[in-house]
């Protein structure tokens, strides 16, 4: 895909909402540039252009989406990585630009950038065809421990995978982790029955669930969601294993402390925004603000974490 | 001696040794199924020699079939070809150096001289007329891509100028 | 019948028609210029469809779609480039035939074929969608390794008349799609450190370096010697007894685009290229392809337009997009708050009966800008040759720069070029090399996929019936295929076979 310079419809959100709302704080930018790797009409992608929207009021800024595809993101860091840290670009972070840092070791990585703060956890959840004979994350689990199991991860090397290899070695199963081009590819092998589960985000699977074809087993957050208040935790489930899938942003080394303090404010007056919150809570997004000092140990932990599954595994050196 | 098809398999034995090489250097892990990565490359690459070494020894065979019944042919099955790589090249020079200059000189300048040097390389008599469609070329090129489809064109030296 | 009611009337909505002719006009223009994707095209439009109403959104982008899957045809007809890459079975009668000056016969054929195509995918979509929709769902990584194989032995039939050639360039294809990431681990290949190979290589880059960068090159080489027929500058349609031999070519065009485009991540290049083979083993007039036959357009023409519409079953049924045109489709469905799948028609059925009427409109209105337009294509390549060919030089290196704006796809361009050069002078076809290239990603990580499914058991490619079934049919073709040869060769007769770069 292109490296499109899309000024998004964000100019028109900006002259409606921008006037209206008090602008308390001064930028030091006009123009805030939020760059990710995924391509326009991708999951970031409209979720970065339907924060921008109502972000811009808040952040005193203009705010813009380009899309800097290629690599899983090795360019997009790159780009950063060489960006003025004056607070006019930053980082749509994932937990694949940990993933891309560590596996394809490319010129400019994770640690060459600067966590800002965090938006959303991504609830990751652990489903299976309603037809099917599984009702408990213990019947998958039981299934494997007879025979063989057959469970489906969206990506090669993701998350989700990590998350399923952790959780066969919790419960001491042989089953055999398929990974997939994508979520809806996998959600086709659910469905047909040819995997037993999938895992993947809610808002992949909304639809399915709805129309009562896919039925949930149990989630990885680390508690129970508000959604689904009657779906377990996996951890509950006896198994020890939580997912945090991000959703924040990084910008280029030293960021001058007004611009942080900008976004800390900027980002929990957006989250609570009741327009916005409607939004994002009808995507099934969970908002949890994460402050910069916070972040940035956060992605540290993450990384190391992952750099040791893939160590151990013995995919990297 | 050197017929199309013994040239096209003997390359085609050097290109699948070259890949293996570096087929057989791909890493293992423990994330791998029992095919890893490196399986199929390897299938290719094996296929690759053995198939050029198939065509290799057909072309020595019907060559000396086509020696026995007729005499002639054979050289000039090669007529003139040094020369089209020669004519050729000098496109693929003028190709190459587009790719070279397009980040400094940016994307009008460059493709403007692309155009005017190609069209006076493949023969164009009237220099003038070269000249203004090279430029008018550029332009509505540089509108299309630039314009039009937003394509983020370098601009190379014309930054300052806003182009 | 509900359907169409529902349909016709937005049918008088000026809005829906206002999208639909501005889509499919902008998709057009994207399809035709190389390097310039579909998905490009419609991620383009993306920004504007968050100011429209839901409806004229979705068939802006939907439309913007079909006019580029069509608009691919147009450079691979008259400049030797496929502009979009299922647009590359057309190049080679397309082309063949404005040598001959029977340019806008072509642009016609490509034309009415497409119409047909959007049309026949239409109403399979809105009448078949259920069925269609099962079909996806019973395809499991084992029938889609087995369709990729199903695609591999049309090499057996497109390899001119040496089949070790075939199968090498076939295998250079293979190769090619090797590099980039590892579709089971993740880990790279291939890739000695850029970050530019990180992602693969687009096929799009090889095929327009192998038939177009290689044609400049040819003609580079022949300086001016080359004799040329000018075509006049005016679209033609096919006559009736034309139209009427055409009929059996876009019927196989329709049915296998139905199949291919409910299939997510099958895609429209399979799809041109399995109607290309099998409209030429099905006429009655094989020894014309490859040489300007009207089928070797209109069969792959109709099969990827009706790809473009039947590509929307599993995007509006399960919310899945089975490629990069389609997930774009789907960011717009997601930016108006609307989530294609199984709820899609209780919650926003509206929406769903705008989207046909608006590809109904988008499908007539490209048969009326297509009109339009095509003489003036006619009229620039009718230019001198010298200016034409540093013209198309210089659109094509535009074009493969704006995919990832870097000057090394550029390099990988011109180095198929320079491949596609010594292919031509050494005798090896290029249909092969660009079968492989797109088959191969799908056909290795369906394969790996399925024995890690089984524990490495092959036995599981039988086991499933789909695949048994593609499997079986792939090897009657490969054997009756190499049969033929051996039975031609036996009676020293010349084996009919296809050719293509015939030329040096």
């Amino acid at each position: 895909m292109n490296k499109l310079h899309l000024v998004s419809a964000v100019a028109a959100a900006v002259l409606a909402g921008g006037l209206t709302a008090a602008q308390a704080q001064e930028y030091p930018v006009d123009t805030v540039t939020l760059v990710t790797h995924s391509s326009p009409g991708g999951g970031s992608d409209v979720f970065l252009r339907e924060l921008s929207r109502y972000l811009s009021p808040y952040l005193g800024a203009n705010v813009i989406v380009e899309n800097v595809s290629g690599g899983s993101g090795a360019k997009a860091m790159a780009q950063l990585a060489q960006a003025p840290a004056d607070g006019s670009m930053f980082y749509a972070t994932t937990p694949t630009f940990i993933y891309t840092s560590l596996l394809s070791d490319p010129e400019y990585k994770y640690t060459d950038l600067e966590p800002l703060v965090n938006f959303f956890i991504d609830p990751e959840v652990i489903y299976t065809s309603a037809k099917g004979q599984f009702k408990t994350l213990e019947d998958v689990i039981q299934y494997a421990r007879d025979g063989r199991g057959q469970w489906g991860a969206a990506n090669p090397a993701s998350l989700e995978r990590q998350a399923l290899e952790q959780l066969k070695a919790a419960a001491g199963v042989n089953a055999a982790v398929v990974t997939h081009e994508g979520g809806g590819d996998m959600m086709i092998n659910v469905l047909n029955g040819t995997l037993q589960i999938g895992v993947g985000e809610v808002q992949e699977i909304q639809s399915q669930i709805e129309a009562g074809e896919l039925r949930l087993l149990a989630t990885f957050s680390d508690k129970r969601l508000d959604a689904f208040p009657d779906l377990p935790t996996v951890k509950e489930a006896g198994y020890d294993v939580v997912v945090r899938k991000f959703r924040g942003l990084a910008g280029p080394k030293g960021l001058p402390e007004d611009v942080i303090a900008a976004w800390e404010a900027a980002t929990q007056k957006v989250l609570a925004d009741p327009k916005y919150k409607e939004a994002y809570e009808g995507a099934n997004l969970r908002a949890e603000f994460m402050p910069h000092a916070d972040y940035v140990k956060f992605i540290e932990t993450f990384g190391t974490e992952t750099a040791d599954f893939l160590k151990k595994t013995g995919v990297i050196e | 001696m050197l017929t199309r098809d013994f040239v096209g398999g003997v390359a085609s034995i050097a290109i699948g040794t070259v890949y293996l090489y570096f087929a057989y250097q791909l890493r293992i892990s423990a994330l791998d199924d029992s095919m890893g990565p490196g399986g199929l490359p390897r299938v290719y690459g094996w296929l690759l020699v053995g198939l050029g070494a198939v065509l290799t020894i057909q072309a020595i065979v019907s060559r000396r079939m086509a020696m026995a019944s007729d005499a002639t042919g054979g050289r000039d099955e090669w007529d003139g070809q040094g020369r089209k790589i020669l004519h050729a090249a000098g496109l693929l020079a003028i190709g190459t150096g587009y790719v070279l200059v397009i980040e400094t000189l940016g994307y009008l300048l460059s493709v403007a001289v692309l155009l005017l040097v190609t069209t006076l390389y493949l023969g164009a008599g009237n220099k003038g007329r070269a000249l203004a469609v090279a430029v008018l070329g550029a332009v509505f090129l540089w509108v299309m891509f630039v314009i039009v489809l937003g394509v983020r064109m370098p601009s190379g030296v014309l930054a300052s100028l806003g182009l | 019948m509900e359907t169409l009611t529902h349909t016709a009337a937005f049918l008088l909505d000026w809005h829906v028609i206002l999208a639909a002719l501005i889509g499919v006009t902008w998709g057009i223009m994207g399809g035709a210029l190389p390097g310039i994707s579909p998905s490009i095209t419609m991620a383009l439009l993306l920004p504007f469809t968050y100011t429209l109403d839901p409806t004229s959104a979705i068939v802006l982008l939907a439309s913007t779609y079909i006019g580029a899957e069509y608009g691919g045809s147009v450079p691979a007809i008259l400049i030797r480039t496929p502009g979009t890459n299922a647009a590359a079975a057309t190049v080679i009668d397309g082309y063949e035939m404005n040598r001959q000056g029977k340019a806008g016969l072509a642009l016609g054929i490509s034309l009415y074929s497409g119409v047909i195509g959007s049309l026949f995918g239409l109403a399979m979509l809105m009448t078949l969608s259920g069925p269609l929709a099962q079909v996806a769902l019973a395809f499991t990584p084992m029938a889609y390794f087995a369709l990729g194989i199903l695609g591999l032995s049309v090499i057996a039939t497109l390899s001119g008349e040496n089949l070790v050639k075939g199968m090498i360039a076939a295998i250079l294809g293979l190769i090619i799609a090797t590099i980039g990431s590892d579709p089971v681990t993740g880990g790279t290949r291939f890739t000695f450190g850029s970050a530019e190979l990180l992602g693969g290589i687009e096929p799009v880059m090889i095929m327009v370096g192998l038939f177009a960068m290689s044609e400049l090159l040819v003609q580079a080489s022949k300086r001016g010697q080359d004799e040329r027929v000018t075509s006049r500058p005016r679209i033609q349609f096919p006559d009736w007894p034309l139209a009427k031999r055409l009929i059996p070519a876009q019927m196989i065009g329709n049915g296998i685009g139905t199949f291919e485009g409910v299939m997510p991540g099958a895609g429209g290049t399979i799809a041109s290229f399995m109607a290309y083979n099998e409209a030429r083993r099905w006429s009655r007039y094989p020894e014309e392809f490859g040489k300007g036959s009207p089928e070797g357009i209109a069969a792959p023409e109709t099969a990827n337009n009706t790809v473009a519409e039947t590509a929307l079953v599993p995007l509006l049924s399960f919310g899945i997009p089975g490629s990069n045109s389609t997930a774009i489709l789907l960011g717009g469905f997601l930016i108006h708050g609307i989530v294609p799948g199984p709820m899609l028609f209780q919650k926003s059925g509206e929406v769903v009966y705008g989207l046909y009427a608006g590809l109904f409109t988008a499908a007539i209105g490209q048969l009326l800008i297509g009109m339009a337009m095509l003489p003036v294509c006619i009229w620039l390549v009718n230019r001198p040759r010298p200016y034409l060919n540093a013209f198309i030089f210089a659109l094509i290196l535009s074009g493969i720069y704006s995919i990832h704006n870097e000057a090394f796809d550029l390099g990988i361009m011109i180095a198929a070029g320079v491949l596609g050069f010594f292919m031509r002078m050494l005798r090896f076809p290029f249909l092969p090399t660009v079968l492989g290239l797109v088959l191969g990603y799908l056909v290795e990580s369906n394969f790996r996929r399925s024995l890690v499914l089984s524990g490495d058991d092959w036995m599981i490619f039988v086991d499933d019936r789909i695949s048994l079934g593609l499997l079986i049919l792939s090897f009657l073709f490969i054997g009756g295929s190499i049969a033929k040869r051996v039975y031609d060769m036996l009676r020293h007769r010349p084996s009919a076979t296809f050719s293509e770069n015939a030329e040096s």
